[in-house]
C-alpha cells in the first residue's frame, strides 16, 4: 500500500492503495465514482476516458501511482450540472442508445473541441476513436459539429 | 379503491390514493378472483408498486416492466401513456418494475406487459394496455374536477397536465386533484382516442428518458451497482464449453492482498428451484459453466489473484473440435447429403429439367455480441433471502434462474433491474445471472459484484449461431428460377429464420422449392444475437439470388423486381427506391461497384408483415483487396412509425451493426476454445470507418403497423456489400468476415 494524493473534479484525494491499481479501478472502486466505465482494459475501447491534467486518457492502462499530484477530471466534473455543451446536444439529439460507451465519448470529445475548436470530419476521426457497439457514431459526429458551430457562432 | 374492468383484456384497473396522489394498478383478473378469495399465493395488488402514479406536484411516474438496452423501449411505454392522459410530456419519469409482482400478483406480465426485450416483445402488444392505463387516469382525474367544480365531465377537457372547466375558462393542475381522483368511481373505462388524434405519438420524437443522467455519469448500469460492504468477485471459467475444473490452488493466493476466498462453480451444485419454475425461454443455455472466482476487497485485486492462480482444466468433448477448417469440412460432408429435414416445400424439385443449374456453398461464423458493458451481477445471499441487481435483458428469466440457482423461494428473491449497456441478445437466457448466484451463495451475507473481465465475456460468450447454407437453383431459358433448393446446417440455436420463411419461395415467382436445415451439434454456446439467423440468412439467400442474376444474365435489382412482382408491393419500393439514390445503373470506374440486397424480419414469408428492408452499397476494392464501404442507401417498411428519430437511431445502429458483423466479425475456433478475447483481435469498427448512411423515408408504406424495427436493418448490409464487391472486381464473396477474404485482383 502506498498513499497516492490527487484531485478528481477540483476535490483533493488522498489514497492508500495498491500503487498498480489502474486509475479506473481507483476512480470507480475506491472512490465509487462509477460514471467512468471499463470497456476492454486494454486501452482499446475508450469507455474509460478521463482527463489527466487536461489531456484525454484511458484511464484503464495507467497505475494510479503514475498520478501522484495529477488533477484528474470525470464525467462527474465536465459540467457543474449536466450543462456542458456537449452534455446538451447529446440530450438533445437522442445520441446515446445505451448510453454505456457515451461518458468516454463526451471526455474524449471535449478535449477534441477544446484542442481544436472547429475540427474538420478527418480531425473527429482521428481524436475520437472509442468503440460505441450501438453505433451511434453519425449521431457523435453531428453532436460535436453542433457543437462546434454553436461555439463558434 | 375503485376498480374498473377492462374489456376483452382480462385485466383490472384499480385506483387508490397515494401519498396525495393518483395511482393506478393494473391487475390481471384471474389474481384478482383468487387473491379476493383468500385462495391464492397471489398477493393483494396494494402490496405493490403502481404501474402510473401523479403526485401532487403533476409528476408523474411510469412504472415500466422493460428492461432498457438502449432502443427507448421504457420511453416509448411511458409515450403510450402520456398520450391518453394527456400530460405534460417533462413531467414524465420512468422506474423499473421489479419482477417479483409477477410472482406476487401472477399474470401480471402474462399478456402485454411483457418484462423482457427479446424476442418480439417491443411495443406491439403493450400499446393497449398502457394506453388503457393512460385513458383510466385522465377520465379519474377530469372526474375528480368536475365534482370539485359541480358541472358535467363533458365540459371538461384534459391538457398539458392541466384540466379546463370549457365553458367558465376555470383550470386545475392535474397534481391538484390528484389525491381526489384515487378515490372517484368510473361508471365505464374510457375507449381510447382515434388515432387521427394523437398529439404524441407519431408526431414528436422526444429523447430516452435516462439520458440526462447517461451524459453526466450517473445513469446506473448492473456494473454501477455499489452496496454497503460489497466485495468482488473476479471469475474464470473453462476455456472450451463444456470443459471442467481439474484442479487449482487457493493457498498460492489466499494470502494476496485483500483476497477474501476463492469458490468454484460447480454446475453440479445448482440446488434448483423449490418451486414450479416459469422462466421466460426454459432453463437450457442458463447452466453453470465449471470454473473459478477469487473473491477479494477491491476487484483489482481479485483480477490480479486470479491471474496468479494455478488451475488446469479438463477440455472435456470439445477439444475435438481442433480448427474451423475441421468445423467447416464436417458441415459440408452434412451438406453433400442433401437429406436436411425439409422444412418449406412447394411444387417438386425432383422434376424439374432447366436450362441451367447455379449452385454455391455460404459460411457465417461463430459470432460475439460484445456489449460494451461486460457480463457482471452482484448479488446479496443469506440462509433464507437472495437480492439480486443486475442488468439483464429478461427480468422474467434473470428472476428464475436466480430462484433456481439459490434454491431460495420466490417470495424472497428480489430482483433490481438496472440500465442495461448493451444487449443485443447476450442477456436474455440468464446464464450470467446463475454465474452470479453460484458465487454469491458460497459467500453469504456480504453483497458480492460478480465481474467477467473483457477476454472471459469474449471467451464465454453465448454466441451468434455458426452456420453454412448451400443451394442450387435451375433456371429457365429466361434465366428465371424454376427451382430452389437449399440446406442450412447449423451449429446452435435452430431458428432458421430469414431462410425457411425467405420471401423467394412465398412470392409465387418459383414453382418448385424445397428448403430444408440439418444440424451440426457442438458444444459452443449459442444464444440469440440481434436477429438470430436472419443476420445470416439474409447474407446466404440474398447473395446467392445475386449469383442466379448474373447466371440468368439479368441486373440484380431487375431479378429481384421479376421474383417479387406479385408480393407485397412494399419490397419493390423499397428495392426501387433505394436503388433510384443510390444511382443504381451509373457507370462507376473498374474496382468500384454497386451491390444490392433486400430482407424482412421477423416475417419474411408474409405480406405486410415485420420489417422490410433494403440496402444498396457502393464499394471500392483496390488492386492489393483493401475494401473501402463510400455508402449505404437504405430504405425500409415497417408499416407507420411512433416515435421516428427512435426508428431512425435504430436503423442507424443496426447498420452499423450489420457493417462490423459483415466486415469484422468471426471467433476462430482451435482445439474447442475460442481464440479471440478482447478488441485487439475482434476488432469494432469506430468512427473513421463509417459509411455515408442515407436512410430514406419514402418506403415507408403507412400500413396498419408498428413493426419492430430494431433487428432488420442488420440483414441486408452485408450481401449488399458482397454484391457490391463481385460488380466492383468479378470475385464472388461466399462467406464472412469480409477482412478474411483474399479481395485482390489484377
Amino acid at each position: 500500500m502506498t498513499t497516492i494524493k490527487f484531485t478528481v473534479n477540483g476535490q483533493a484525494q488522498s489514497l492508500d492503495i495498491d500503487p498498480t491499481t489502474p486509475l479506473l479501478w481507483t476512480l470507480r472502486d475506491h472512490l465509487q465514482m462509477t460514471g467512468t466505465k471499463f470497456g476492454c482494459g486494454i486501452g482499446m475501447c475508450g469507455a474509460c476516458t478521463v482527463h489527466l491534467n487536461g489531456n484525454a486518457t484511458r484511464s484503464c492502462l495507467i497505475p494510479v501511482q503514475a498520478v501522484d499530484g495529477a488533477d484528474i477530471a470525470t464525467i462527474e466534473g465536465l459540467s457543474e450540472s449536466g450543462d456542458h455543451i456537449l452534455q446538451r446536444l447529446w440530450v438533445e439529439l437522442n445520441v446515446p442508445q445505451c448510453g454505456y460507451c457515451q461518458s468516454g465519448v463526451l471526455m474524449a470529445a471535449a478535449d477534441l473541441l477544446k484542442r481544436i475548436p472547429n475540427p474538420s470530419d478527418e480531425e473527429i476521426d482521428a481524436n475520437i476513436s472509442n468503440i460505441c457497439r450501438c453505433g451511434t457514431y453519425p449521431r457523435i459526429r453531428e453532436g460535436i459539429r453542433r457543437a462546434a458551430q454553436e461555439m463558434g457562432a | 379503491m375503485s376498480q374498473m374492468k377492462m374489456s376483452r383484456r382480462k385485466f383490472l384497473i384499480t385506483s387508490a390514493t397515494v401519498a396525495g396522489g393518483l395511482s393506478l394498478q393494473l391487475v390481471p383478473i384471474d389474481s384478482m378472483a383468487a387473491s379476493e378469495s383468500g385462495k391464492a399465493s397471489g398477493k393483494s395488488g396494494s402490496e405493490l408498486s403502481p404501474w402510473l402514479t401523479i403526485h401532487a406536484d403533476d409528476t408523474v411516474i411510469v412504472t415500466v416492466p422493460t428492461p432498457e438496452i438502449g432502443n427507448g423501449a421504457s420511453t416509448q411505454q411511458a409515450m403510450n401513456i402520456a398520450e391518453e392522459l394527456e400530460c405534460d410530456w417533462q413531467y414524465v419519469k420512468v422506474e423499473f418494475a421489479s419482477f417479483s409482482r409477477e410472482y406476487k400478483q401472477p399474470g401480471s406480465y402474462a399478456v402485454g406487459l411483457q418484462p423482457f426485450f427479446g424476442g418480439h416483445s417491443t411495443d406491439h402488444d403493450r400499446m393497449p394496455y398502457t394506453m388503457q392505463l393512460g385513458a383510466s387516469a385522465r377520465e379519474r382525474l377530469k372526474l375528480a374536477a368536475a365534482k370539485r367544480w359541480d358541472v358535467p365531465i363533458a365540459e371538461i377537457e384534459a391538457r398539458n397536465s392541466v384540466l379546463t372547466h370549457l365553458p367558465s375558462g376555470r383550470k386545475l393542475r392535474f397534481g391538484e386533484v390528484a389525491a381526489e381522483a384515487g378515490s372517484v368511481e368510473l361508471e365505464a373505462e374510457p375507449s381510447l382516442k382515434p388515432q387521427s388524434e394523437w398529439r404524441l405519438l407519431g408526431k414528436t420524437k422526444p429523447h430516452k428518458v435516462q439520458l440526462p443522467k447517461v451524459v453526466n455519469g450517473s445513469a446506473e448500469y448492473g456494473v454501477d451497482v455499489t452496496r454497503p460492504g460489497m466485495v468482488y468477485a473476479a471469475l474464470r471459467q473453462s476455456p472450451v464449453h463444456g470443459g471442467l475444473l481439474k484442479s487449482h490452488d487457493p493457498e498460492a493466493v489466499l494470502s494476496m492482498p485483500g483476497v477474501r476466498a476463492v469458490v468454484v462453480i460447480d454446475p453440479s451444485a445448482t440446488p434448483g428451484s423449490p418451486v414450479d419454475a416459469s422462466p421466460t425461454f426454459g432453463f437450457e443455455g442458463s447452466e453453470c459453466r465449471s470454473g473459478v472466482a477469487v473473491i477479494a476487497d477491491h476487484y483489482w485485486q481479485a483480477k490480479k489473484a486470479l491471474d496468479a492462480l494455478p488451475m488446469e482444466w479438463d477440455d472435456g468433448l470439445g477439444a475435438f473440435w481442433s480448427s474451423d477448417e475441421k468445423i467447416h469440412e464436417r458441415q459440408d460432408r452434412v451438406l453433400e447429403r442433401w437429406a436436411g429435414v425439409p422444412l418449406t416445400k412447394s411444387g417438386n424439385v425432383d422434376a424439374v429439367k432447366t436450362a441451367k443449374t447455379v449452385e454455391a456453398t455460404y459460411r457465417t461464423p461463430f459470432c460475439e455480441h460484445a456489449t460494451m458493458e461486460p457480463l457482471n451481477g452482484t448479488a446479496l445471499y443469506t440462509k433464507d433471502s437472495l437480492e439480486l441487481w443486475h442488468s439483464t435483458q429478461d427480468m422474467q428469466q434473470a428472476f428464475w434462474v436466480a430462484v433456481d440457482e439459490s434454491g431460495i423461494h420466490p417470495d424472497h428473491v428480489t430482483i433490481h433491474q438496472t440500465l442495461v449497456g448493451g444487449g443485443f441478445g447476450r442477456r436474455v437466457i440468464g446464464d450470467d445471472v446463475r454465474a452470479v448466484v453460484a458465487v454469491a451463495r458460497q459467500y453469504p451475507d456480504v453483497p458480492v459484484k460478480v465481474m467477467w473481465s473483457r477476454e472471459e465475456t469474449t471467451q464465454q460468450g453465448a454466441y451468434r449461431t455458426q452456420l453454412a447454407a448451400r443451394f442450387r437453383a435451375g433456371l429457365n431459358e429466361q434465366g428465371m428460377p424454376e427451382s430452389l433448393e437449399g440446406e442450412t446446417c447449423f451449429s446452435g440455436m435452430a431458428l432458421n429464420l430469414g431462410f425457411t420463411d425467405m420471401a423467394y419461395a412465398f412470392s409465387g415467382a418459383i414453382p418448385n422449392v424445397r428448403l430444408a436445415a440439418s444440424n451440426l451439434p457442438m458444444h459452443i454456446a449459442t444464444g440469440a444475437y440481434r436477429a438470430p439467423c436472419y443476420n445470416a440468412h439474409a447474407f446466404t439467400v440474398e447473395t446467392f439470388i445475386d449469383e442466379c442474376a448474373v447466371a440468368g444474365g439479368i441486373d440484380p435489382l431487375e431479378y429481384r423486381l421479376k421474383l417479387l412482382a406479385d408480393w407485397d408491393p412494399a419490397w419493390s419500393h423499397c428495392l426501387k427506391l433505394a436503388a433510384e439514390r443510390a444511382g443504381w445503373g451509373k457507370p462507376l470506374p473498374k474496382g468500384q461497384g454497386r451491390g444490392i440486397a433486400i430482407s424482412n424480419w421477423p416475417h419474411s414469408g408474409e405480406k405486410q408483415a415485420g420489417a422490410t428492408v433494403c440496402a444498396v452499397a457502393h464499394v471500392e476494392v483496390s488492386q492489393e483487396g483493401k475494401l473501402t464501404v463510400h455508402s449505404i442507401d437504405f430504405t425500409f417498411d415497417c408499416g407507420r412509425t411512433v416515435n421516428l428519430d427512435a426508428v431512425l437511431a435504430q436503423l442507424e445502429g443496426g447498420i452499423i451493426f450489420g457493417l462490423n458483423m459483415s466486415l469484422n466479425e468471426g471467433l476462430t475456433i482451435v482445439d474447442g476454445a475460442v481464440v479471440e478475447s478482447n478488441f485487439d483481435r475482434y476488432p469494432m469498427l469506430k468512427m473513421a470507418d463509417i459509411p455515408e448512411i442515407n436512410i430514406h423515408l419514402e418506403a415507408l408504406s403507412g400500413h396498419d403497423r408498428f413493426a419492430i424495427i430494431g433487428e432488420a436493418p442488420v440483414g441486408p448490409i452485408g450481401p449488399a456489400i458482397g454484391n457490391a464487391i463481385y460488380q466492383a472486381i468479378g470475385k464472388r464473396v461466399r462467406s464472412t468476415p469480409f477482412r478474411k477474404q483474399d479481395l485482390s485482383w489484377s
